[in-house]
């Protein structure tokens, strides 16, 4: 059984074929145009396997948090192929990702220009509080240690980790913004 | 045999999708407006419309489908809007176009924005050459000629403020909520034309210019309400409206006088509006021309436009490749 890996969130592109729970393709293209290159990465990992989209029976999608618009080209073409081709979709923040790498309690991090997106896990990987987004200045006084130096992430432990979650329905699927945007401020 | 386009249009505040037969026919349109959200901020904010973008999509494709009571794999062909526009909200709308073609095998086809407003009148009309077209709408006010399917000569265009921005800004001074434009119409049906306004450009060019004119209403109500004067508010509207568009007729008689066009076509978000429609109507009748201006429907943003000028490029096999990408900017010629 084919699945289908879309990681859009940052500057990496991934995208990533998996064949029974195991990785068959991955192709990682350092991007700042994502809306030019998504399509045709995905299309070339499935042309370059000879997958047919048809035989892909699911998808795995980073829903965030990051970039808005990065993470909604992944979002937005999970959507789509799940609707149209009744495939199901997973999805999991790129944090939950990352913490599959740790066997204790963890708090993540990324960074973008002015602060870090935070989220902290249990052994288990469960979120433990929401996710929160600290400037800069709010970091210094944050009372755990962030991690944000690990950014790999292990996709066959994402699919065995999320194997028994559950599928999330298409119209129902958006991003992980975490961040407010400046009118919701005011 | 039958073509049939699945159109995109994602530009600004509507998620809108249509499928269109043969670039005439609207098949099935369905447009997810998110207007109401953004009225409680004066206006579109870009970052909120490529969410509610995303998060109507797949809803917007589902409804299109059914009242189509088509399947995706009956279109000849994906089209999308990828300029002008928010380039957050275009990219949503891309990326599903993108998704699509991908899937079902079918060619994209990248459509300009303005030149979908244009052929919105191909819709319900049948555009003939050479033709005369105005563009007004919150972004672009220019006059071009058009001598066959996608072939355009620019006459001229704004300087400086496109008339759909003036009437957005005029809207703001007079405490109108958005969407500005309508509701300074609906007032100035209230008023008379009693204010002095400086007219937009004196020269004889096909230009048009709107900064001096915005200012100008600005610095009127400051200066009233300075001196403790009530302003007139219907009134003003009446006079800005007034001034704002008889400078488009003046330019717009310049060029049937001067080029001797039989044909007008008026396009974009301010084509809606009655006063515009009504002298536009009258100057054609002065010069024996044929008007053309799409009912309020397809004035507005909508995906059946953008099907209807994505067909003349579908004849031409004028597809795009993944590649595709939104641009803010995106001129006609």
């Amino acid at each position: 059984m084919y699945c289908l890996y879309i990681d859009t969130h940052f500057t990496n592109l991934v995208i990533a074929l998996l064949l029974d729970g195991k990785v068959i393709d991955k192709e990682v293209l350092e991007s700042n145009k994502h809306s030019e290159n998504t399509i045709n990465l995905i299309k070339e990992v499935l042309d370059n396997n000879k997958v047919s989209i048809d035989n892909v029976k699911e998808i795995i999608v980073i829903n965030g948090p990051g970039s808005f618009t990065g993470v909604r080209i992944g979002v937005v073409v999970a959507k789509i192929m799940g609707y149209c081709k009744n495939i199901p979709i997973k999805a999991i923040s790129f944090l939950q990702a990352v913490s599959l790498n740790y066997d204790e309690d963890v708090t993540l991090g990324i960074k973008d220009r002015n602060g870090v997106f935070v989220g902290s896990f249990n052994q288990k990987h469960e979120l433990q509080e929401d996710y929160v987004y600290l400037s800069n200045k709010e970091i210094e006084g944050y009372p755990k240690e962030i991690i944000m130096e690990d950014f790999r992430v292990d996709i066959k432990k994402v699919y065995e980790f999320l194997k028994d979650k559950e599928e999330v329905s298409p119209h129902l699927l958006k991003p992980l913004y975490v961040k407010k945007i400046e009118v919701q401020n005011a | 045999m039958d073509t049939y386009i699945l159109a995109i249009e994602s530009s600004c505040d509507e998620t809108s999708m249509a499928v269109v037969k043969n670039g005439k026919e609207v098949v099935a349109l369905t447009i997810a407006t998110q207007m109401d959200t953004h009225a409680l901020y004066g206006g579109v904010v870009p970052e909120i419309a490529s969410r509610m973008h995303t998060e109507a999509i797949t809803l917007v494709l589902e409804d299109v489908l059914k009242k189509a009571n088509m399947k995706m794999e009956d279109m000849n062909a994906i089209a999308v809007a990828y300029a002008p526009g928010l380039t957050g909200s275009l990219i949503v709308g891309i990326e599903a176009a993108k998704t699509l073609a991908l899937i079902y095998n079918k060619p994209l086809i990248a459509v300009n924005h303005l030149i979908g407003h244009i052929y919105a009148n191909n819709i319900e009309d049948e555009m003939e050459y050479p033709m005369l077209a105005l563009i007004v709408s919150g972004g672009h006010t220019e006059l071009l000629v058009m001598e066959d399917d996608y072939t355009f000569r620019k006459l001229g265009e704004t300087l400086d403020d496109a008339i759909g921005e003036c009437y957005d800004k005029v809207a703001r001074v007079l405490d109108l909520k958005y969407p500005g434009g309508p509701n300074v119409e609906k007032l100035a049906l209230e008023g008379r034309h009693t204010y002095t306004l400086p007219k937009p450009v004196m020269d004889d060019t096909y230009n048009f210019s709107y900064s001096g004119l915005k200012s100008a209403i600005i610095n009127l109500v400051h200066n009233e309400s300075q001196r403790g004067n009530e302003i007139r508010r219907a009134d003003l509207a009446k006079s800005f409206q007034e001034v704002a568009i008889d400078e488009l007729v003046r330019k717009v008689e310049k060029a049937l006088k001067e080029t001797k066009i039989k044909r007008l076509v008026v396009a974009g978000g301010v084509s809606a509006n009655k006063y515009l429609k009504e002298e536009m109507q009258k100057l054609c009748d002065k010069y024996e021309a044929k008007l053309l201006i799409p009912r309020l429907l397809y004035c507005t943003d909508n995906a059946a436009m953008i099907g209807a000028a994505a067909y003349p490029l579908y004849l031409k096999k004028e597809f795009s490749d993944f590649r595709l990408n939104a641009s803010s900017s995106g001129d006609i010629c």
